[in-house]
């Protein structure tokens, strides 16, 4: 049987219902259409998420002191070479890393001549910083200018709350390692803002050698390194446990379980949302071929009367299946695309960054339209017009020329 | 005697689908010549529709054997009697004889294209036998804008186009009006006579069992009479 003489047949066939097959064609367009830009929102969180936890000073990879994360206070600390550098190693080499940091990161108290808050204290060589979310952020007044710069940069939301400003005082205090308490008063360099709200309330940033002069101490609590690529991560990994024997030698991941979790629970979200429409499409295809194949009975028990064979019967309908969903897939994405790409630079939420805040996102979210995610789409939907014109098709071929024209 | 494209021994047809059995054809013993025109004739629910579908291997009976040019249908599967269908045996049926999303000359095109006949063949067979049946007008119209006459003329030529050896027809007139139904059966005698197609036909229509030079009878399931029997050289036509 021709292949040709039967996609000919089916063409015609489908222009025969215009208006129905219009109606049906449009759904699977709009459904396409829909999936493709969703996935891209969805993806845009999942690949944010990630790069958040990432960003949020983790690293793809960070080395710990044991017990730190129980109890983050500079007792669980480490010391770490000044020309230390991870391209160093074994099998990592210079294009798989984007950069690491070293930081002191302990409890602290700040004090303003109004308030007194609990933060986080973070000594970090700002040069270092392009690896997370310090590295970018937004400064009203002065950045630090290096490991040894004496000033404090501090969140707006912080700011305000302790009523204090550029260019004021403020006072920190910690705890050593000898469990006596260290404080020292600092001017206030800049004030940030971050897309997540919640971290301009938490971190107060210094030069890495300042909060180590405070405690007295030479040692880093954390030692953060970022990859090019995620899938380097399990090699570094391995060695970097071979190096620092001994400490906790963690992947974002571990250190992000609820982040983590939410980018996993994405993948199969993106293959729910999928079946969910094209599951309600595929009883309009199935209702579709089903009444165009009852229509047909008798010409299609003709054409085998005449000579065609069973299986031809059946590719037919799968055919007719296959070229409107081809139609509709290919509809979908060149929409699901044209959609995408006005917003392909990011869609601004400010509206809505608390519920943002909550699921580690920022205000601007990025769609993130990948090829595999259209291919998974396309390939999804034209196994679903095979599976939906699968029952139709076989009955057609079963019933007998001679009881097809009876009907 | 002339070569057999028909035979059938014993052929018995009975339907159970209902709690009482049909007995539509009881050991019929059939055969058919080549260049012969058989009409089967009979009141309905004779056997005559189911005989010649059975011949047509679009039916099977429950008992006996047919073979058609030398080939027994018994031990055919589907897809064989769909090949052999194509191969050797022409239809035209009461209605619903084209399809309705191709032309005349497409319609006629299809059963080559079944067979894979080249295109340049194809289209060029397809057009001289619609030339041939006087209806070169009308080939680029789909069935919807054809005439119950022509819709049947073409699906006469679609039926020779492939030269068979045995052409089945089954109510060929019962939708056509009595001039429309003599040009239809003027036709096929030219093919029968001209051309030498073997042709069968099942109706109730006297006009048409008047063209068959074998007319054959059948009342409950077994043949009545058969015009074999009779002289041969008799025209029965009503022009005669």
């Amino acid at each position: 049987m021709k292949l040709r003489l039967l996609v000919q047949l089916g063409w015609r066939n489908l222009w025969r219902h215009k208006r129905r097959n219009g109606i049906l064609l449009g759904g699977i367009t709009f459904a396409i259409a829909a999936v493709v830009l969703a996935n891209s929102f969805i993806r845009g969180m999942q690949v944010q998420m990630a790069d958040n936890a990432v960003d949020l000073m983790n690293g793809h990879v960070k080395i710990l002191a044991p017990g730190y994360l129980d109890d983050p206070s500079i007792a669980q600390s480490f010391e770490v070479a000044h020309d230390w550098r991870p391209d160093a190693l074994e099998g990592i080499t210079s294009d798989m890393v984007a950069g690491w940091a070293s930081r002191v990161r302990v409890p602290a108290v700040i004090m303003s001549e109004r308030e007194t808050r609990g933060i986080q204290l973070v000594g970090i060589d700002p040069a270092s910083e392009n690896i997370s979310f310090v590295g970018k952020l937004a400064i009203q007044g002065e950045g630090l200018a290096d490991a040894a710069d004496r000033r404090v940069i501090v969140g707006a939301g912080l700011a305000e709350r302790i009523e204090t400003q550029v260019g004021r005082r403020i006072v920190l205090i910690t705890q050593g390692a000898d469990g006596r308490n260290r404080e020292a008063g600092y001017r206030v360099a800049g004030i940030y803002r971050s897309d997540t709200s919640s971290l301009e309330k938490i971190f107060v940033f210094t030069g890495r050698d300042t909060v180590q002069d405070l405690l007295e101490t030479n040692v880093v609590t954390e030692l953060s390194v970022r990859l090019t690529e995620e899938r380097f991560s399990p090699p570094l990994l391995q060695r970097l446990a071979n190096v620092f024997a001994g400490l906790d030698v963690m992947t974002w991941q571990q250190l992000d379980p609820t982040a983590a979790a939410m980018t996993a629970i994405i993948d199969v979200v993106i293959l729910v949302y999928f079946f969910i429409m094209m599951g309600a499409l595929s009883f309009g295809l199935v209702n579709s071929l089903v009444t165009a194949v009852m229509e047909r009975t008798r010409e299609m028990g003709m054409m085998r009367a005449i000579g065609m064979r069973p299986r031809s019967v059946l590719l037919q309908v799968v055919l007719e299946s296959t070229l409107i969903m081809g139609a509709g897939i290919a509809g979908g994405v060149v929409i699901g695309v044209l959609a995408y790409l006005p917003i392909a630079d990011g869609v601004d939420l400010a509206a809505f960054n608390e519920a943002l805040s909550t699921f580690g996102l920022s205000n601007v979210l990025v769609p993130q339209l990948f090829a595999q995610d259209v291919i998974l789409v396309v390939v999804l939907s034209l196994i679903l017009g095979f599976v939906a014109s699968a029952s139709p098709a076989v009955r057609c071929m079963k019933m007998g020329p001679l009881e097809a024209m009876r009907r | 005697m002339s070569e057999e494209v028909v035979q059938c021994q014993g052929v018995t047809r009975v339907y159970a689908d209902d709690a009482v059995p049909v007995h539509a054809l009881r050991g019929v013993d059939f055969a058919v010549h080549k260049g012969d025109w058989v009409s089967l004739a009979g009141p309905s629910g004779s056997g005559k529709s189911t005989l010649l579908h059975i011949i047509g291997g679009l039916d099977r009976p429950n008992d006996g054997s047919v073979s058609v040019d030398g080939e027994d249908l018994g031990g055919l599967s589907e897809a064989q009697l769909s090949d052999l269908r194509l191969r050797k045996i022409g239809f035209v049926f009461q209605a619903y004889n084209l399809i309705p999303v191709l032309t005349a000359v497409e319609n006629v095109e299809f059963i080559m294209q079944l067979q894979g006949i080249g295109a340049n063949e194809r289209r060029e067979r397809a057009l001289e036998i619609l030339d041939r049946l006087g209806l070169d007008d009308i080939g680029d119209r789909r069935p919807g804008e054809l005439s119950g006459g022509q819709q049947q003329r073409v699906a006469v030529a679609r039926a020779i186009v492939t030269d068979p050896v045995l052409l089945l027809a089954d109510e060929p007139s019962a939708n056509l009006d009595t001039a429309t139904t003599k040009e239809l059966l003027e036709l096929l005698r030219n093919i029968n006579e001209n051309h030498g197609v073997t042709i069968v036909t099942a109706t109730h229509d006297p006009m048409v069992m008047g063209y068959a030079k074998r007319p054959v009878n059948l009342r409950d399931g077994a043949i009545e009479s058969d015009g074999s029997t009779m002289d041969a050289t008799t025209d029965a036509s009503p022009d005669a």
